[in-house]
């Protein structure tokens, strides 16, 4: 569950206008970070916020725990984003397949490449590699996106992923891992790749 | 072909990173990778993008508009008039 949202429900349970306003602020980075990971635009991410914290005006009720919230607030924001999806660049729904997504051993590590033994803070800290994952997870089929950032970027567990999702478990980890092999094989482009498990036998 | 035993053990890597695969699974993966080491390496790069994903910051968000923050604020007050 997301950290910052427990801080926020406290916050605005105390009532106090500094608290309160302190609380916004906190739920706006959250959504406006969701809402940027989702559609990848700005003015998507800033309706997503808008919308879904005008509607959390509109229907506060007295949240029970900040999971509460949390999973509210994912499932509003989610719906936002896909409805506003003039500016942000949304896949064609489709499925991944595992089969399709198992790395073949064709995929040979291209000569002077960066080994895969890059660490995930130099992922994060070249500019040209973050930018590789932005874009991996952006060209994700929706509903891989939006499992995989739930649950990675998010750090929501499974089942607050299905809650928000509307979707059972097993179908939560099965898109996660898809998701997430789809955007390991993505940054493999940039980083050399591993030696592929179907090497071990056709090497 | 792939090999299959490989191919299965493909399947589990993400629910074995988050450590909820049952026992059984957990064991049988861990036997295959003892001898498998594209599988080891595999599953490393899996990890370092999963971590990466959990390090990745958005944009900052700009301040909430003033309607939004007038909207909060009134329904914080209405509801705790009723309390």
């Amino acid at each position: 569950m997301n950290s910052h949202v427990e801080q926020a429900l406290a916050s605005l349970k105390s009532g106090n206008p500094e608290d309160v306003e302190r609380a916004l602020e906190t739920l706006q980075e959250v959504v406006y970070g969701f809402g940027m990971k989702v559609c990848g635009v700005r003015e998507d991410a800033e309706d997503t916020a808008q919308e879904t914290l005008i509607r959390l005006a509109r229907q506060l009720k007295d949240f029970p725990d900040a999971r509460a919230l949390a999973v509210w607030l994912y499932k509003v924001a989610k719906t936002q984003c896909l409805m506003s999806r003039r500016k942000s660049k949304f896949a064609p729904a489709q499925m991944l397949s595992l089969d399709a997504l198992m790395p073949k051993e064709s995929d040979a590590a291209a000569p002077g490449v960066k080994s895969w033994e890059v660490t995930p803070e130099e992922i994060l800290l070249n500019k040209e590699l973050r930018s590789k994952l932005k874009d991996a997870v952006l060209a994700l089929p929706k509903h891989y996106r939006l499992v995989l950032i739930l649950r990675d970027m998010e750090q929501l567990d499974t089942r607050e992923v299905a809650e928000v999702m509307g979707i059972s478990e097993e179908t939560t980890k099965m898109r996660l891992h898809r998701a997430r092999v789809f955007l390991r094989n993505a940054l493999a482009g940039y980083v050399r790749r591993a030696e592929m498990p179907e090497a071990k036998t056709h090497a | 072909m792939p090999d299959r035993h490989c191919k299965q053990i493909f399947a589990m890597l993400s629910e074995y990173l988050d450590e909820q695969l049952p026992v059984k699974n957990c064991r049988e993966l861990e036997r295959h990778l003892k001898g498998c080491a594209p599988c080891i390496a595999y599953l490393e790069s899996l990890k370092t993008t999963v971590e990466a994903c959990r390090g990745y910051k958005a944009p900052r968000a700009p301040a909430p508009s003033r309607e939004v923050k007038a909207a909060l604020l009134a329904a914080i007050q209405r509801s705790h008039r009723r309390q």
